[in-house]
């Protein structure tokens, strides 16, 4: 953390909006990249960037210094975004078991049909996405999304390097059974082929 | 899959992330040079990330965060303005009492207080044979009599004219 | 999840049940004294006398709580009003021509009222008393002339 964060956190600790608002600005993309990234809906990420922002103001001055800022920023983000989440999950009625429509269309023959409507196909991620249990879908987010290291996962959800790998292992693998039909090699658009058919028959 | 894939594959993951050390990487990458399959794994995760991350970068990309910080801004006074809730929950929350766990005996005290002061203010009133039902009476113009019958709970206060007691005396 | 941190849920509980005390104590206080300070009374005036035999009907029961003292055989309603009294605040009405009587609430336990009584005649107080009401006691005053017979005035409180 350098020294002009660390300021800014003091100031902030202080109860000065200013600087609140300068975190404001350095981190919003970040913070609604990653609640984008778990509710896949515009106006829910906005509420959860208010929600974070006015939560960090009000709970700063419990952060002591001995992580770096943004990973217990993160953090905050994440539990608020699942949150969000969760209560957005009652509303949804439709998932990809329910549905069955991962059937492949009888026109495009034997294999699936790759041309879909973007919104059609961001449902199934988000649907797919809320199948995942909290920790493998705050890893994921973090890897896909945001992008961050191993040792950047690990202090953001407070465990260790070896949890962060098995719980990106489990998401990724629990994402592309259930996205089967989408995930493929990329840039073939319905091939003859499809690995993951090939490892199921394995 | 061959012996080579299994031992392999359990890097695939690291090497994609980049998290691999260079030996490491170095093992994949020439394991990947004859493997289809590893590939095609490999591709498998990229096609995925693409999907997740790519509506994403989408959304941030368009995002322009209208009135944001605005809306910020007044949660935060508005949640000032109710301050002495919040700084009775923070007095709550860090006061060196709680933090001793006075508030069971505090709790004990309050609870005794409220039965003591029910009693007081719900005490029984003296009974209506213990106090006159006529505080007081005056009449310039009259002389009284009062008659009071616990029977019919009924009290009577009659009034005389004087020449009505003149009149009876005669 | 090791990203959720939470305090003890107990000592949540704990806390919030001392607030809950803390205002309800006086609350307590503060609902008990204001359901006193207000009292409905029942006024009636009628005149008795030994002029016929014509008893209204809501005074039979009134004769008979007269009876030890007076026994007229004629009794008539000429007003009933049911004010409501106010800790300190006076209420007057015409008991019958001439005449003027004015309540005011002194205080207020529970059950029991004390109410002080002043009958007027052009602006001369004829009569001051003070006495206290309580569920099913009547206070009776009688004895000014009125035509063939005499005034009696009753009051009584609805708790």
């Amino acid at each position: 953390m350098n020294h002009e964060e660390t300021q800014l956190i003091s100031r902030c600790q202080q109860g000065d909006q200013e600087a609140l608002k300068e975190i404001f600005d350095r981190y919003q993309k970040k913070v609604y990249r990653i609640a984008y990234g778990v509710v896949r809906h515009r106006e829910e990420a906005l509420d959860i960037v208010q929600e974070v922002f006015v939560k960090l103001f009000r709970s700063i001055k419990n952060f002591k210094g001995r992580s770096h800022f943004y990973t217990y920023l993160y953090r905050m983000v994440m539990n608020t975004a699942i949150d969000h989440a969760r209560k957005m999950g009652k509303q949804f009625i439709s998932s990809l078991d329910e549905e069955g429509s991962f059937e492949p269309s009888e026109e495009a023959g034997k294999w699936p049909e790759r041309i879909l409507l973007q919104k059609e196909l961001e449902e199934k991620v988000k649907s797919a996405m809320e199948k995942l249990p909290a920790e493998q879908r705050a890893a994921l987010i973090f890897r896909e999304v945001e992008g961050l290291s191993y040792q950047e996962m690990a202090d953001a959800m407070e465990c260790s390097i070896g949890t962060v790998m098995s719980r990106l292992h489990y998401a990724r693998k629990r994402m592309q059974e259930l996205l089967k039909d989408y995930v493929g090699p990329q840039g073939q658009s319905g091939g003859p082929s499809n690995p993951l058919k090939e490892e199921g028959v394995r | 899959m061959t012996d080579s894939c299994s031992s392999v594959s359990k890097l695939l993951e690291k090497y994609f992330d980049r998290e691999v050390t260079d030996k490491e990487r170095l093992l994949v990458e020439s394991h990947l040079q004859s493997c289809l399959t590893c590939r095609d794994t490999l591709m498998s995760m990229e096609g995925l990330r693409t999907f997740i991350k790519a509506p994403v970068e989408e959304a941030v990309q368009q995002e322009d965060f209208p009135w944001v910080w605005q809306k910020i801004d007044r949660e935060i006074r508005s949640q000032e303005k109710g301050s002495w809730w919040q700084s009775l929950r923070s007095w709550m929350g860090l006061s060196p009492l709680f933090k001793k766990k006075v508030w069971i005996p505090a709790v004990a005290t309050i609870a005794t207080l409220l039965f003591i002061s029910t009693q007081v203010i719900f005490k029984k009133i003296p009974s209506y044979s213990e106090r006159s039902v006529v505080e007081y009476i005056e009449s310039e113009t009259y002389n009284i009599m009062v008659y009071e019958s616990e029977k019919t709970k009924t009290t009577m206060i009659w009034l005389f004219d004087e020449e009505d007691q003149e009149s009876s005396r005669s | 999840m090791a990203i959720r941190r939470g305090g003890s849920r107990i000592i949540q509980i704990m806390k919030r049940i001392f607030l809950i005390l803390l205002f309800v104590f006086p609350l307590s206080l503060l609902s008990a004294s204001l359901s006193y300070g207000q009292v409905q009374v029942r006024l009636r005036v009628f005149e008795a006398s030994n002029v016929g035999t014509r008893i209204d009907s809501s005074l039979k029961d009134m004769r008979d709580q007269f009876k030890p003292l007076v026994d007229f055989s004629s009794y008539r309603l000429l007003k009933e009003e049911t004010p409501t009294l106010y800790l300190n605040q006076s209420v007057s009405s015409p008991a019958h021509p001439g005449r003027k009587i004015e309540l005011t609430l002194i205080r207020q336990h529970k059950n029991v009222a004390d109410v002080r009584v002043k009958i007027q005649r052009e602006e001369i107080d004829v009569l001051n008393t003070q006495v206290r009401l309580s569920p099913g006691r009547t206070i009776s005053i009688g004895g000014p002339k009125h035509g063939e017979g005499v005034i009696i005035i009753t009051l009584s409180a609805q708790f």
